[in-house]
């Protein structure tokens, strides 16, 4: 991998964004003419071709999505950009989006010929103030050379683009809860279906993906979508943002196939763990994801294979912990972030997360009780499969995982009380 | 053809409903908490979870819609353990507080609780603890019962369209509160705590006052405050309305109600309500019996008919009367007095329009079904604001604007403001060119349709005004005036909602030809709004100075002498005096005796300084009334009336649907054709009537129109015109009728000052509101609606006093800023003593015969010195 040059990550290691002519010198905006060349519908055979699958942690077809909101009859379709990055752990689009924001513009005027959609817009984590200056720099600059706009590069093609910032709700990262908050709404999730390739913003046919997503559709148009496939695993290809943070040496952003392992991550890229301490445990994809022991480490990271192992690539947030870690203050840590976001309109979400917090937080202070653990585990099953939304499934699934994989340490909280 | 299976049950459906309802069908039941017939699914509370085959996670029956093939089962072990898992979640933070809360025996949690729940919480820590919410004078908040099911919320939203509530904070903080902080700034329908499962929001009205397993009967009846007749269930106790609740799917308002037919029950048991039969002796009302008070008014009457006639007696009934009480009245007048000097409230406007629409179009044009105003592609609202005289009409008008159809609106937009794409207030003069010009505008997009030879020659035959001047007029540009016009011209089927006001202004018979016109040629259904519950009954039932009962003109030979075989009376063949007329005729002594039945003249007409002099004048004044109202004090005998909730009988809605009123409670009085049937006695005529439905069958063999309607036959309240007959037929003289020449309103209407114009109040009908301390604590008094250039001019700021003065006097008014209305037009309400009324010259349109409601020429001034409204009314409300 270290052979090829970074796409995603062209420009991170420079200070500053790059701009629009820099952007051109490295032949940014090239697919983009390509694209305009051919038909919509060849750009979208070229994306499924290139079997890229959604990055905001779901990992749903791409060219799939696309292609329900081209089957929908109304003409009047809407693109946005899922910028809500708000997962712990992750900070993948925001390097995108800073150093190279327009990547960013690119692919979505691509994917937004492709679907046909003549608006679109940027929902922006609240959080990110540079990233709102930087962007709304880089969107003037390609008003100006004519890469949005009413005919762009001249061809007729209609595409504006504009930015929303969020206002610091987690679950406006679903994408019905950004929806909801874009039209000005409380940011909650709607009822599905109808879903948002029917029925999204504005009640019209809406296509809603992630900035990591968005930012690979120029890098296909470029090599072509079966050249792209051929990139990391065979059942989910193409390349992938890791966040890596916690306890390795060099934490950060890598741009690395799909499929590597998480061993490759920490002790290849990451110079393995500070230290050289024991590896105590991994949250392969953001805090939404099940942890994982040690001895998974040597499933490679993609959609496919983490799913077998009990966890899920998520947004590709690697969080690693070493040996010194209270496992239970982790999870207390981690639950306590759900409760906080959890938006309130479900009931095992808003009771029962709320519930796992607080007994995880008397066996964190040392007054737990016997049947603490068990009570733990009933909670949170009571929660799977009953949510209106991934959010309160995850919560639960995150302290199950826990639970499960470092009990001992649970009990030990316990007795210790 | 959809066929499922739940739980082993195969059955079929046509369209795609959701998996609950497929479960209803089947008589499954599943439960539900934020699931509610009237609301859209929501799928928050998770406790319909159901199991659907080849589905890996369980699905919530409420928004999820069936499939071909699909199986579905509702009482699997997995099912019910998520069940037990959601009701124990919610009971976890929710307080066990039952026997201190009112909801208790009707909380939909508790029920489900008590069937699916776990018996014991596992649940150790604190329970979520804040205070109940006392700020509001009648909706009190519970955060801790609260288990955001969001019902309220969508109820507010999506129906009611006031979005007053919203959901505050996040998560395990989320709470409801109204937009306006501690105290509610709504339209106080009261549907959130209707549709509340739990006793989160509660009634302060009946606050701790009973159980609700201890009601002794339920009584489904009509809502007596306004012309569309909702239904409503009147819950008794002890012989006293504790409560009155909607019931889903019951009658035309489905579940919903306003504020007035949730709230108002309480002048049921207004303290001061007349019990004993009241008689002027010395000057003084006294106490009498019932034989005293109606041998009086017998000999009193007879003495009057002796000496100056039988037309020297009138009567005028109100549009709260009963049909059956409406129709004794008549029979009364014209067979026992011998006068057709009778008239109503709806004579001043609701009855001119009915009538001149019936006579321009056809009979029974305004009989239209509320709900087909949803349905409507377009809607075009004059002369009051639906949302405030009608509110679950009005609500037909917002849900219909949500869908998308244009709503436009001539007159103040009120409760539409946010629903209407336009809105033009502006004077009443003003008002008669623009919708001149429109009518002109349409005519030119829009062929004839050729249907009515004689209509199409009046309006091609008229001649508009310019369109610059009719804009200059209005206030508004041209392109507004052609740009509305080419909106209209677009609908198919639009909604025309009219109200009084534009009757009962100087121009109003021409607004009404206008209208007609623009019905016929928009193809239009014309909804008349109606401010009381039986206008439209007490017109058909005769109550007219010149029409028999069922809407027969008695100048008609044949049609009189058949009324007059049926009845065994003798009808005078010439008509009477309208209301307005009578009241000009009492200020000049030419009527000597009224009998007035639960009509508030001195509040409900025009210039309040006039009618009281008219009724000084009266020499024998008989007031039959629920109250001791301003009318009442110039009466010689006042006789105490039932209320609709103590008596049997029936109402007619605006939509002309006859619904029964059942009695929940027994009254301190007798029914009003009871006590009219024993005056009536004592002239010879013997009406013989043992109750209500006897009158009904009476009233069915007078017209073809209800033949073989029965009061019992009514009940279901599907007695919808034309009931069981077609139309009437005969002749209505249509020649003769002219467009007026729009030039000389122009010309001669000097509106050039500041224009008051009545506002309909939300909170108040006519007197009915006035005795009840629930909307009173709302609203208490009438106030000033003012224009922010205006209000700036006058450095008037909200809550000012400002002193409102014309040549027929002044009233001292509370200010509200208004942004909507323009500088040369205010809105003064009408609902208690010192409003509009009180400032509004007697001015009376000579063919209509409708009293102005406007005025114009007002000076108003910031009164600086705060004065106390009514004090008397004041410390009377304190003391009951």
């Amino acid at each position: 991998m270290n052979s090829r040059e970074s796409v995603l990550l062209k420009n991170a290691d420079r200070p500053g964004p790059a701009g629009i002519d820099e952007y051109g010198e490295w032949g940014g905006y090239r697919s983009l003419h390509k694209a305009l060349s051919m038909e919509p519908g060849q750009v979208l055979d070229e994306v499924k071709k290139s079997g890229l699958r959604g990055r905001g942690g779901a990992g749903f077809p791409t060219g799939m999505k696309w292609s329900f909101a081209v089957a929908d009859p109304q003409t009047q379709k809407y693109l946005l950009c899922n910028a809500d990055e708000g997962e712990p752990g992750t900070f993948k689009d925001r390097i995108i989006i800073e150093k190279n924001p327009h990547l960013l513009i690119e692919g979505m005027v691509i994917s937004a010929y492709a679907v046909g959609a003549a608006s679109g817009y940027i929902y922006l984590r609240g959080e990110y103030p540079k990233a709102k200056d930087i962007l709304l720099r880089a969107i003037k600059e390609a008003y100006e050379k004519n890469y949005l706009g009413d005919s762009i590069l001249g061809k007729g093609v209609v595409f504006h683009l504009h930015i929303h910032c969020g206002a610091g709700a987690y679950i406006c990262g679903e994408e019905t809860a950004l929806i909801e908050s874009l039209e000005g709404k409380r940011g909650q999730p709607r009822i599905k279906p109808p879903f948002p390739v029917n029925e999204g913003f504005s009640s019209k046919p809406t296509v809603v993906n992630n900035v990591e997503t968005l930012a690979n559709i120029p890098y296909i148009l470029e090599i072509g979508g079966d050249e792209y496939a051929k990139i990391g695993s065979p059942e989910c290809p193409g390349l992938k943002l890791f966040s890596v943070s916690g306890h390795v040496k060099r934490p950060g952003v890598y741009e690395l196939p799909m499929g590597v392992t998480l061993r490759e991550i920490i002790y290849t890229h990451c110079g393995g763990i500070r230290g050289d301490r024991k590896l105590k445990g991994v949250i392969p994809g953001g805090v939404s994801t099940p942890v994982l022991l040690p001895d998974t480490i040597d499933c490679p990271m993609d959609f496919f294979h983490l799913g077998k192992v009990g966890s899920m690539l998520g947004s590709g947030a690697v969080i690693v912990f070493d040996e010194t870690v209270d496992m239970v203050k982790v999870c207390l840590r981690i639950t306590k972030f759900f409760e906080h976001e959890s938006c309130g309109k479900c009931t095992p979400c808003r009771e029962g997360v709320s519930w796992l917090r607080a007994v995880l937080e008397r066996m964190s202070n040392g007054s737990g009780r016997g049947g603490d653990k068990d009570l733990l585990t009933e909670v949170s099953n009571n929660i799977a499969g009953k949510t209106f939304c991934p959010l309160g499934e995850n919560a639960a699934a995150a302290v199950q995982s826990f639970v499960n994989n470092f009990g001992d340490e649970f009990k030990e909280k316990i007795k210790s009380g | 053809m959809i066929t499922i299976t739940i739980d082993g049950k195969k059955i079929s459906f046509e369209r795609p409903v959701t998996i609950l309802d497929a479960a209803r069908a089947a008589g499954i039941h599943i439960p539900t908490l934020c699931h509610h017939d009237i609301l859209k699914p929501y799928g928050g509370c998770r406790l319909c979870l159901v199991e659907v085959e080849k589905v890996p996670k369980l699905q919530t029956a409420c928004s999820q819609y069936v499939s071909d093939g699909m199986v579905v089962r509702t009482e699997t072990e997995k099912v019910v353990d998520a069940r037990r898992a959601v009701l124990e979640f919610l009971l976890i933070n929710h307080p066990l507080d039952c026997p201190h809360c009112d909801k208790a025996g009707e909380c939909e949690l508790q029920d489900l609780a008590a069937k699916y729940g776990p018996a014991m919480g596992r649940f150790a820590e604190g329970k979520r603890r804040y205070p109940e919410n006392l700020e509001d004078p009648l909706i009190v908040r519970n955060r801790e019962r609260c288990i955001l099911c969001l019902r309220c919320v969508r109820m507010c939203d999506d129906v009611q369209g006031a979005s007053a509530l919203s959901v505050t904070g996040r998560g395990s903080k989320s709470y409801i509160e109204p937009f306006s902080g501690g105290a509610y700034d709504c339209e106080y329908c009261g549907n959130c705590l209707a549709v509340c499962p739990v006793g989160a929001i509660t009634s302060r009205t009946h606050r701790h006052g009973f159980r609700p397993w201890l009601m002794e009967k339920e009584v489904e009846t009509v809502c007596s405050y306004c012309g569309v007749g909702c239904s409503l269930v009147l819950q008794v106790r002890n012989n006293s309305v504790v409560r009155s609740v909607p019931r889903s799917g019951l009658g035309l308002n489905r579940g919903l109600l306003c504020s007035k037919g949730r709230f108002g029950y309480d002048c049921l048991n207004y303290g001061d309500r007349l019990d004993a039969p009241l008689m002027r002796r010395n000057g003084v009302l006294e106490r009498v019996t019932w034989t005293e008070a109606i041998n009086c008014i017998a000999d009193r009457m007879k003495e009057i008919k002796r000496e100056n006639g039988s037309d020297a007696i009138a009567g005028i009934v109100s549009g709260r009367c009963t049909n059956e009480d409406a129709y004794v009245f008549q029979k009364f007048f014209r067979g026992a007095i011998g006068t057709n000097n009778i008239d109503s409230v709806a004579g001043m406007a609701y009855g001119p329009a009915q009538r001149f629409f019936e006579k321009i179009l056809v009979q029974g044009v305004t009989a239209n079904p509320i709900q087909g105003i949803s349905d409507s592609d377009g809607i075009f609202v004059i002369g009051g604001d639906p949302t405030a005289i009608n509110p679950v009409l009005g609500l037909q008008v917002r849900s219909a604007s949500k869908k998308g159809v244009p709503v436009i609106v001539v007159g103040h937009p009120g409760g539409l403001k946010r629903y209407s794409k336009r809105a033009f207030i502006m004077n009443s003069a003003a008002e008669t060119v623009f919708l001149a010009a429109l009518v002109d505008e349409i005519k030119r997009r829009r062929p004839l349709p050729g249907e009515r030879p004689v209509l199409e020659e009046i309006i091609n035959g008229f001649r508009p005004a310019p369109l610059e001047d009719a804009s200059k007029m209005s206030g508004f540009g041209p392109n507004d005036l052609v740009d509305t016009a080419h909106a209209l011209s677009n609908m198919s089927r639009p909604s025309i909602i009219i109200g009084r006001d534009i009757v009962q202004t100087d121009t109003g018979h021409m607004n009404l030809l206008f209208l007609a016109a623009l019905t016929y040629l928009l193809n239009g259904r014309i909804y008349l709004l109606s401010e009381l519950p039986n206008e439209q009954g007490v017109l058909d039932m005769g109550c007219q100075p010149d029409m028999l009962p069922s809407g027969r003109p008695l100048t008609v030979e044949t049609f009189r002498k058949r009324c007059e075989e049926t009845l065994g009376i003798i009808i005078p063949p010439a008509p009477g005096l309208s209301y307005a007329e009578m009241t000009e005729a009492a200020h000049e002594g030419r009527i000597k005796a009224l009998y007035v039945m639960g009509e508030d003249m001195v509040l409900g007409l025009p210039d309040s300084n006039y009618v009281r002099g008219a009724l000084r004048n009266i020499e024998f004044l008989v007031v039959q009334d629920r109250f001791f109202t301003e009318t009442a004090k110039y009466a010689d005998v006042v006789l105490p009336a039932l209320s609709w909730a103590e008596k049997e009988g029936s109402y007619t809605n605006l939509e002309r649907r006859i619904q029964l009123t059942r009695k929940a409670v027994e009254g301190e009085s007798i029914e009003e054709w009871k006590v009219i049937s024993e005056i009536s006695k004592t002239f010879g005529l013997h009406m013989g009537y043992r109750s209500a439905a006897d009158i009904f069958s009476e009233i069915a063999r007078v017209s073809q129109i209800y033949r073989e309607l029965t009061l019992e036959g009514i009940a279901d309240g599907k007695s919808v015109w034309p009931y069981r007959g077609g139309p009437l037929r005969y002749d209505m003289h249509t020649e003769g009728t002219k467009l007026p020449d729009i030039v000389s309103v122009m010309e001669e209407s000097g509106m050039s000052g500041v224009h008051v114009r009545r506002e309909a109040h939300l909170f108040h009908s006519q007197n009915a509101s006035r005795y009840s301390p629930a909307l009173l604590s709302i609203t208490p008094e009438p106030h000033l609606k003012i224009g922010d250039i205006l209000a700036d001019r006058l450095s008037v700021k909200d809550g000012d006093r400002v002193k409102v003065s014309t040549d027929a006097g002044s009233i001292v008014l509370s200010a509200r800023r208004d942004p909507c209305l323009p500088d040369n037009v205010v809105l003064a309400s009408t609902f208690d003593g010192g409003g509009i009324f009180e400032i509004t010259k007697w001015r009376v349109n000579p063919i209509t015969k409708a009293p102005a409601s406007d005025v114009n020429g007002v000076v108003i001034d910031k009164e600086e010195a705060i004065t106390v409204l009514h004090k008397d009314r004041a410390d009377s409300l304190v003391g009951g």
